[in-house]
Order: C-alpha cells, then structure tokens, then sequence
C-alpha cells in the first residue's frame, strides 16, 4: 500500500491540475481522467478475454455467473442506486480512489502467477495504466480541494499466493478480480462524467490548497 | 492282548504328547498377533498409512511373518480390499506399511484391521493364522465450516492417462448437485446418501493452469452453493533422447540430449523437469542449468573412461540415461584454420591448412572438399597437425571453393566444422578453335561474306576472350594477307572480297595466347546451283532432315538456318555434321510455334569449301492463320460475283497456306453447286466452298438470284486450322432489268447528246428556221424619222388615234414613301393626303373584243418597278372607289403596312415609285413571274409593244388581311383590268 501511495505521489505532479499555474479549474483534470477510464475499460475487455481463456471453462463461458465465493477482500463495485446517489463527490472520489488502490495491488498478483510471457506483458501494461488512472484521480481530489483517503493500519491490501486458496477458489478470485475492475470503470465513468458536467458552467477557479494538505 | 493294551497305551501317550507340544507351539505363537495398530492419513497422497508391532518375539530373533490386511469403506462389512504383506519381524520392530486409496479419504471413512502367520522355515507347517485385530476407523475431516457441499481431492496433481476418482460430499441431502467437467456435466456413483464419486478414465492434458472441476448444489432453481477443485494434470515425463558427450579440447565434456516435452505446470505446480548428471566412476554429480545441454569438467587427466548417467525428473516421475566411453573417442575437433592456397596456375594448385592441436602424436584425417563449375570433388588426407594437398586438373581461369575439415584418425566420432576459401586458377590460351561458318551474297564483281563465329565455351575459352583474328588469304593471285582483329564480344563480321578463292583462318584470343585456327574456303566461282526447295513438317521436338550425300570426298556437312520472315544476321544458326551423317535433327528452344524457318544444308569438300545440297523449309509447329484475306467483290451482276483476294500473301503466315474456305450465306436454303453445307461456330448454317489451291485467290459465285442479299466470308487454312473467324460481307446482287435499262439508256443519251450537237452547230439555221428575231422598236427606221424632224417628245402615235377607255390622272403628294415589290412589296406613307383620282371608265363593259386601243409610253419607266415583274399587277377595279373608301382611312393603311410590309421600308426611295407601269403582258397574278397565269388573258392585239398604265398605290396596296396575295386576287375582276 505505501508502495501504491509512493507511486501516486510520485505520479501527482504530471497531473495537469497540479502544474497549471494559470488556474483553469479541474475541468480538464476531470475530463482526462474521464478519457482514461474509458480506455481502460475498453483495455479490459480485451485482457479478461484472454485471461478467462487462460482459466478455462467455465471461467470464460459468458453466461457463468458464479456466487461469489472468497473474493471477500475486493472492493464491491455494485451499491444501491440510492445509496449512489446521496454520495457527494468527495465520497465517490474517494471510494474511487480506495477501491482502484486495492485493485492494483491484486492485479499485480495475477501479474505474477501469469505463466505465459504474452499475458504477462498485457497485465504488465495494464497495472501501468490503472496506475495512470489512480495518479488522475488523485489530481481531481487535490483540484477539488479534497485530501486523499489514508489507508488505515492493517488493512493493506496484499496478493498472499499462500496454500489456504485453492486453486479453483484463486480462480475464482481472478475471475471476480476482473468482474470487479470492470464493473468499476463502468462506474467510475459515470461518476467523472457526473463530475464533468458539474463542473462545466463557469464557476470560481478553483485554488489547490497545497499547502493544506501537506504538498 | 496285553501288548495290545500297552502299544495303545504308547499311541495315547504319543498322541498325548504331540498334542501337548502342539499345545505348547501355538501357545508360543499366539502372542505374535499383531498388536498396537495405528492408522495415520496423507490427504494429499490419499494414502493409509498402518503401523503395528508383533508382540511376544523371542529376543534377538528374527521370524518371517506374513500379514493380512482388510480395508472396508463406509461401514465395516463393506471390505473393499484385502492384501498380505510379507516381511522379516525382529523384535520389537515397529512395523509398516501404506495403501493408496482411489477414492480421497475426506469422502468416506474407511476401517482397516490385520492378521498375522508365521511363515519361516523354522517353523515347520502347519501355521495358523492369528485372530484378526480390532477394526480401526479412519475418518479425514475436511468437510467443517458452514458450508454444505465439499469436492476432493483438492487441486490434485496426476499425470497424463491415470485414473483419477473425485468425489463429493453434500450436507444436505435434499439438495440437487451437479457436477461439470470443463462445463460439461459428468455423472458419478452415490456412495451414501451424502457422497458422490465420479471415476475419470485416463485424464487428458488440457492446459498447464489446471483441468477445472466444479459442483454446485441447488433446490429447485436457487443456487446453494458451488465447490470446485483443479486437477493438475501434467505431461507424461519423456526419457531424453540423443544423449552424447564430446571434447574438442581435453577439458571440458559438453553433453547434449534432446529433452522431449516440457512438463511444467502453472502456479508452480510443478516447475520444468530438472536434469542431473551422474559420473559414477568419479561419483560426481551435476544439476545441469539447462534443459537439453551440460557441460562437465574434466578434472583428472587420467580418467579416460566415462560413465554417465542423466537423470530428468519432475514432481510426478524420474527417467535416466545412461552413455559409458572412452574420452579420446569422443573427440570433436575444432574446425581447421589459416586456409591457404599456394603456386596457384591454371591447371593446379598447393592447398595448406592448420589443424588445433590435441595431444602429442595425434594423427587427423580431413576432408577437402572443391567445388567449381558446378562439380564437386572430395578428397581425403591424414595429417599431422599442418595439412597440404596438391589440387591438381583444375580448369584454367575458374573460380573454386575448398574447405576442410578433420577428425581424429584414430578413433573417428565426429568431423569438425568446415574451414574453406575461395581461390582462381589462372588463364591459359583458348583449347579450340571457334565454331565459324558463313553467307556469301553474290554482288556485281565481289562477294559479300557475312562471318559468323560461335563464342568459346568456357571449358574451351581458358579465359576471357579479348578479340578475334580474322585472316583472309587469296589463294588466286600471291598477295600479303589481311588481318582483321574484331573485338570480343563480336560474334560477325562482313567482308568484302573480289572473285578469287579466299582462305579464312578465325582464332579467338585471350590475354595468354590464340586458339587453333578456325578455316574456311570461300571459292571463286559461286553457288549458283539452283535447289528446289522442300517443305518439311517440324514437331515439337525441332526438325529431323535428311540429305544425299554429297558425291566426292566431304569433310563434314553444315545445316543453317534462319527465321523465314527476320533479318537473316539476326537469327542466323548452324550445326556441323559429321561426313558420314546425312541426316540429323535441329532442336533447339529458340523454334516458336508459327515461325517458319528455312534450312539449307551444305556439304564441306576437303578442301573447305561449302556446296549447297539442300533447302527445306518448314514450321515447328504450324497455326491457324492469323488474318482472313481482304476480298473484293467485283463484277457484280444479278446473276453472279466475283470474289478476288490477290494481295493476301501466303508466305508470311503462321503455317502453309492449303486452301481457303468460302462461306456464303443466303436465304435460299439450297447451296449453290459446288458448295456444301457447314454449320459454323456460332450454330448458324450456311454453304462451304473450299479452294484446295492456296495461290487461286479469285472465285465467281454464280447462279444467283436477282435482287437478293447474299453474305460471304473467305478464310484461309492450314494444316491446324482456318484463320479467325470474322464477319460476313453482304452482297446484294442487283435488279435484272436494271442491265436492260442500261443497255437501252446509255444509246438514247448518246443520240440525245449527237442530236444536241447537231442543233448547236445547226443553231442559226434553226433560229431563223423556228423562230427569227423580233424587231427592236428602237432600231425601227421610224425612230431615224423621229430623229430626222428632230421632235423633242417622242410620240409614236397621236392620242387622237387612240379611243381611250378611262383615264386615270393620280395626283402624288409630295412626301410619300411608297415601296411596292409584290405581295412582299413593303409601302410607308409618313403622311397620307387623300389623293385625287379621275377615273376613265369603259363605256362598255365588253371591251375584250378587238378595237382601237391608247396608251401612254411614259419615257420615265421605272425600271425598278418594271422589273418587279407582274407581282406590282394590279388591275383597275371599277369598284375601286369603294374598295378605296375602306383603305383610305390612314389608320387602316397604317396597320396594314405594320403587319404586312413593315419589313421592307424604305427600299425604295420616296417620289420614285409615285407612278407605276405594268406591262400588260405580265401575269395578272401575283407571284412569281416564271409561273403560269392560272386564268391566261388574252392579250391585246397590241401586245407586241409594251403597254403601260399609272396604277395607284393605294390600288396597289393589299388590304390589312394576313394573306395578301390572296386578299389582292380578290380585289380582281376578271375581265374589267385591262386598259
């Protein structure tokens, strides 16, 4: 997890937002990180195909709908739409941001379990993208003003390859893995078109609050 | 009796006693039971493993013992297995044993128990089998937590092709559980109500991630839950093959092996295969790093014996092999090095190399292998450690390649890698004299003689040829000889020679020397022979020709030939022949199909010269023609045609021109004679005529009809075919009477025409015999009396003479603007006055009837209206003052001369036209003066003299009608316009 944080921070000052000194607000920052949720969904759709193949049945059938058993760990995309709805921005950012957090740490244990070369390079270049992603996110909470979520003691997520999964239950976590993130993109593409289109009239320049929060 | 009593005592104490020491054996060995059974599980192996002691040994002896062993699933009657195991018991020895189950332990809970006998010589038979133990249970509790279906055996690793038998264990037993095999559903055995086993025959290898196994239980159609397993199911472990190991330098052993297939499977369920290799004699070990080589130092320079073993294994299996032998026999030599080549001249040269040297006293055997010229030749050689072999017979000014490469002489295991170099042997002078022949043209006082020279094959040529020597020697008249020096790569030359016999020497030349000399006679007195040319037929395979023998002495014969159609330099060949050959066969790729070549064969006399025997002349391969002729159609007559084509050429076609082929189409369904009917290409019928004689090149097509339409086609043929099929001419052949007519029309033109003549240079005599010329008032002698009482007014008559029968006086205003030109005659009045008019009218009606008549000639006759003609004719009406009422109103006039005459104004000026004068002998219609009046007037008896009248221009003007010329006929009356 702090290798996760380090990595944002060390990606926050290519944010836009961030280095604008004339303040054009956190529009584009949003719009951007926009675009890149998009990609990213349109990146999995072709990475869990070849990664369910490399599953096999019934992990790749497309009706397979299993409960969802282990897995207990992954952030749950899916919430009642009301629930969605009295979430303010600096809730859904947030949620955004924790839930991408913890994904990345889980998809770089698929990364390492891969055994063919090819899909390993697809994951590699995924991680780096779903890392660009957090890194946006990260610059629209700070362009907004919000801090970013500090991940409590103990509760790091971590990749345990240990003998207590069975393989089928490991499975059955990469598979959820990649129900999850997608299910997340799809979300998260709502919320920041959401967010766009708040922000698109012409309101007060938003001021980055560096200094608050201890950049 | 007594004995009796006392031997059946003894038997009873005998028996007694062998009963007793029985008694007392089994006493001793019913200890030996086994005792202190323990059963533990390996759930991962599915095994039972069974440890027990035997009770009751004799101290420090060892007994055979063997023992039975009972397994029961589920409950214990249920025995699923029985088997004994046999060993040596010491004492106190803590005994051991294992079973695999098929079916994994979590599934069922088995029950094991076991019996013993003694089975050892020193105890004689007969052995009894000890009391069964008590049972004991066996139960793998996996299945806790809350969920209520399991499936073993957990991620199970096999190998390809076992047996393998999965199983479940539902809680509830109300639940329906299905079972799927990479999605697709499998159907076990019920052990109990709650377990289920599915047996899986000889797994398959599906993917190195796992096999995928699941079960989900449902009530109804609600999911209760879903368990699956991965069973990892690995490649059958290969035993590697072409195992070998080899030195090049005594230092290090470099083993190699095919590995066979990777059995390695993913999550690091099982990695690669390993490979290790074992030296027994050393007792050394190595794990090898990589999968299909190793290499191996050789420490001990004594050691020339190896033995190793490879060993490849993985989780599941472990294969060897195993190679025993002598170092120095398998030595692999690095390739040979400073390949060099020494005293390189034409023919041979020194080739040197240097072999890595091995150990002392090492004799090698190399291969040296040449390549030139497309050949290869091998050599062998034994050597030491500097190699040298002399090439010899090499081709002179040719590039080769050599390369060696040796091995050890004395025991061979392998040769090395090649080491070679290119080298050129030097040029010598060419071997053979060039291949010449020629063509002589006879001209006015000299002979042209085209030479013709072969290039050298390289096998001849020893070199690059530079140029060509020509030396031509009268051998008429003593006279130095010439020399011409042609540069290469020139394969002709032309020389031009008077009427003496010529010898000609021909060498080729290259940078080391001259060929022997290629010679020709070229006689003074020519060829004239005239030879008949014949035709011959080719094939695919080129032209076979024949040939008399030339009488006499002959040296050889020479066939030539050339394309029959092409510039004779251009593609101009020869072949020579032997003298006791008369015939051969031309074959070269260069015959096309539909070339016409013409051969001529020359005989070659001792003293070389050439006589022509023969010209033949042919086709390859002859084709349809390719052009139809153009026909002309002449002396067309109702009856027949003529059909000629007389500049089609047959000597330039693809093939000999046999015939042609007419085809004539028409509507009688009959064919002409000498035609017959032939169904063309596209179904159509028609009549065929054929010309078997290719030079007629003309046909009259007779007996047909007048007046009819006749098509024809003519194509030529040859032995493969016709020419292209085209359209078909028409023909219509003409009228019969049309000949009559003309046979009659062309005599009467020319009687007209004779006639015509006749009356031209007969003209006077019938213009005074028809018609003689009219007197010219003007010229009457009555003018030269006018003249001679010089009276200024020319009067011809006295108006006394004259009874008039009206006078018209018209008063002109000045100003007006009148144009009359006929019906299209335009008039403008500016301003119109009326006018004052005085009319003369008859005092009677009659007036047809000859009488006295009056008229003006007024001397200023406009000759402008005059030569209007009669379009400006208007006759006076008696009803004109009426007809004047209606047009005298301006604005009438005025709209008439707008619509009517407006295009016309101004062509005559005003005042010119005030007065005009109609000849009473012009028509009285309107229109054209050339035509006939429709309604003749009978002229006066005046009439031969011009009679002129004032005619009114209002009279004059057509009414506002669209039609004039009709609206002014209307104002006529017959009968009353006269003067």
């Amino acid at each position: 997890m702090l290798a996760c944080l380090c990595t944002v921070l060390w990606h926050l000052p290519a944010v836009p937002a961030l280095n604008r000194t004339g303040d054009p607000g956190p529009g584009p920052s949003i719009q951007k990180t926009y675009d890149l949720t998009r990609y990213l969904e349109h990146q999995l759709r072709s990475l869990a195909g070849t990664y369910l193949n490399y599953l096999g049945p019934p992990f790749n059938e497309p009706d397979f709908n299993p409960p969802r058993l282990g897995a207990e760990t992954l952030p749950r995309a899916t919430v009642d739409l009301e629930v969605w709805r009295s979430l303010n921005d600096k809730l859904r950012l947030t949620q955004n941001y924790e839930a991408y957090s913890h994904l990345l740490c889980y998809l770089r244990g698929l990364n390492r379990q891969a055994a063919t070369a090819e899909l390993r390079r697809s994951l590699a270049h995924f991680c780096t993208s779903l890392q660009g992603l957090l890194g946006s996110i990260a610059g629209v909470m700070a362009a907004l003003g919000y801090p970013l979520p500090q991940p409590l003691p103990g509760t790091e997520p971590t990749w345990t390859p240990g003998p207590a999964h069975s393989d089928f239950l490991q499975k059955m976590d990469d598979f959820w893995l990649l129900k999850e993130l997608q299910t997340w993109l799809w979300r998260s593409a709502k919320d920041f078109n959401r967010l766009k289109k708040k922000m698109q009239p012409p309101a007060a320049a938003v001021t980055l609050h560096l200094g608050a929060h201890g950049f | 009796m007594a004995l009796f009593a006392i031997f059946q005592t003894t038997f009873f104490l005998t028996l007694l006693s062998l009963r007793t020491y029985q008694s007392e054996v089994l006493a001793e060995r019913l200890p030996l039971t086994p005792v202190s059974l323990k059963v533990s599980t390996n759930s991962t192996r599915q095994s039972l493993h069974l440890q027990w002691t035997v009770h009751n040994l004799p101290y420090h002896q060892e007994l055979k013992m063997v023992f039975q062993i009972q397994i029961s699933r589920i409950e214990t009657s249920n025995v699923i297995w029985v088997g004994n195991y046999s060993t040596t018991v010491k004492w106190n020895q803590v005994l051991h044993w294992s079973w695999e189950s098929e079916l994994p332990l979590e599934c069922a809970t088995h029950f094991v128990r076991i019996k013993s006998v003694v089975d050892d010589a020193k105890f004689p038979e007969p052995n009894f089998w000890s009391n069964w133990s008590s049972w004991e249970e066996v139960s793998v509790q996996d299945s806790t937590g809350q969920d209520i279906l399991f499936v073993f055996p957990k991620d199970k690793l096999v190998e390809e092709g076992t047996n393998v038998t999965i199983c479940y264990v539902s809680r509830n037993i109300q639940n329906n559980v299905s079972c799927y095999l990479e999605g697709k559903q499998i159907h076990g055995e019920q052990l109990d109500p709650h377990v289920t086993a599915f047996n899986l025959n000889s797994v398959p290898f599906i993917r190195n991630k796992g096999t995928n196994i699941y079960c989900e239980a449902s009530q109804g159609n609600v999911s209760e839950g879903m368990k699956g397993i991965v069973l990892f199911v690995s490649k059958v472990l290969e035993e590697p093959k072409d195992f070998s190991c080899e030195t090049e330098d005594f230092k290090t052993l470099h083993c190699t092996w095919d590995p066979g297939t990777d059995t390695a499977l993913g999550w690091s369920k099982q990695p690669s295969q390993s490979y290790t290799l074992f030296e027994s004699f050393s007792g050394e070990k190595k794990l090898c790093t990589h999968k299909n080589w190793c290499n191996w130092q050789i420490t001990q320079d004594s050691q020339e014996t190896y033995n190793f073993t490879l060993i490849a294994e993985n989780y599941l299996r472990k294969r060897s092999v195993n190679i025993l032998f002598n170092l120095t026999h398998r030595v692999y030599l690095m390739n040979p090095f400073s390949v060099n080549f020494e005293n390189v001249n034409a023919t041979n040269a020194i080739m040197t190399w240097k072999v890595h040297s091995m150990r002392n006293n090492f004799t090698y055997l190399c291969q040296i292998e040449l390549h030139g010229e497309g050949k290869m030749m091998q050599y062998n050689v034994s050597v030491k450690v500097n190699g040298e072999y002399f090439l010899s017979e090499l081709e002179p000014a040719t590039e080769y390649m050599a390369r060696v490469r040796c091995a050890d002489a004395s025991h061979f295991w392998k040769w090395s890698e090649w080491s070679g170099q290119n080298f050129t042997t030097l040029e010598a002078a060419p071997s053979e004299a060039p291949d010449v022949w020629r063509i002589v043209n006879l001209e006015p006082g000299n002979h042209t003689v085209t030479l013709f020279w072969k290039p050298l094959s390289k096998l001849h040529a020893n070199g690059k040829i530079l140029f060509y020597n020509v030396v031509v020697e009268n051998l008429d008249k003593p006279s130095r000889s010439e020399l011409h020096s042609i540069p290469a790569p020139a394969n002709s030359t032309k020389l031009i020679l008077d009427r003496c016999s010529y010898q000609i020497c021909v060498t080729a030349n290259n940078s080391v020397g001259a060929s022997p000399a290629s010679v020709i006679v070229i006689s003074a007195d020519p060829e004239n022979k005239e030879v008949e040319e014949e035709r011959i037929a080719g094939t695919e395979g080129g032209f076979s020709l024949s040939w008399k023998p030339q009488p006499g002495d002959v040296i050889g014969y020479v066939v030539d030939w050339c394309d029959h159609t092409q510039d004779v330099l251009g593609d101009f060949q020869w072949k020579n022949v032997g003298p006791n050959t008369t015939s051969t066969v031309i074959s070269t790729d260069a015959f096309r199909p539909g070339v016409r070549y013409d051969f001529r064969i020359y005989g070659l006399s001792t003293k070389r010269i050439a006589c022509l025997l023969e010209k033949k002349t042919g086709y390859s391969q002859e084709l349809a023609p390719s052009d139809n002729p153009h026909v002309l159609v002449d002396t067309l007559t109702s009856h027949s045609f003529t059909l000629s084509w007389k500049d089609y050429s047959t000597e330039s076609q693809p093939g000999f021109i046999q015939g042609y082929h007419v085809y004539l189409k028409s509507k009688a369904r009959q064919c002409h004679p000498r035609f017959e009917k032939a169904v063309l290409s596209d179904g159509s019928e028609c009549c065929k005529y054929k010309i078997d004689n290719p030079e007629e090149k003309a046909l009259i097509v007779d007996n047909l009809k007048p007046e009819s339409f006749y098509e024809f086609f003519i194509t030529p043929f040859t032995s493969a075919g016709e020419g292209p099929s085209a359209t078909f001419t028409k023909v219509t052949t003409p009228d019969e009477h049309s000949s009559m007519l003309i046979h009659i029309l062309l005599p009467m033109v020319f009687c007209v025409l004779l006639i015509m003549v006749m009356c031209y240079l007969k003209s006077q005599w019938i213009k005074e015999t028809c018609y003689p010329d009219i007197p010219d008032p003007y010229k009457s002698s009555i003018l030269s009396l006018i003249k001679f009482k010089e009276n200024p007014h020319l009067i011809i008559m006295n108006v006394s003479d004259c009874i008039p029968d009206a006078i018209e006086v018209v008063s002109k205003p000045e100003g007006t603007k009148i144009q009359f030109l006929g019906t299209r005659k335009s008039l403008t009045e500016t301003e119109l006055t009326k006018p004052n008019y005085l009319y003369l009218l008859p005092t009677e009606k009659n007036h047809s009837g000859p009488g006295p008549c009056i008229c003006f000639e007024n001397l200023t006759y406009n000759q402008a209206a005059s030569d209007s003609g009669s379009c400006g004719h208007v006759p006076v009406s008696p009803k004109a003052p009426s007809m004047l009422g209606l047009m005298t109103s301006p604005e009438n006039v005025l709209k008439a001369l707008e619509k009517n005459y407006i295009n016309s104004l101004g062509e005559i000026p005003a005042g010119e036209t005030s007065l005009n004068y109609v000849s009473q002998l012009a028509s009285p219609m309107f229109g054209d003066k050339d035509s006939l009046p429709t309604n003749p007037v009978e002229p006066p008896h005046c009439s031969e003299y011009k009679m002129q009248m004032a005619v009114s221009l209002r009279l004059a003007l057509p009414p506002p009608t669209e039609n004039s010329s009709l609206s002014s006929i209307t104002l006529l009356d017959p009968g009353e316009h006269y003067c």
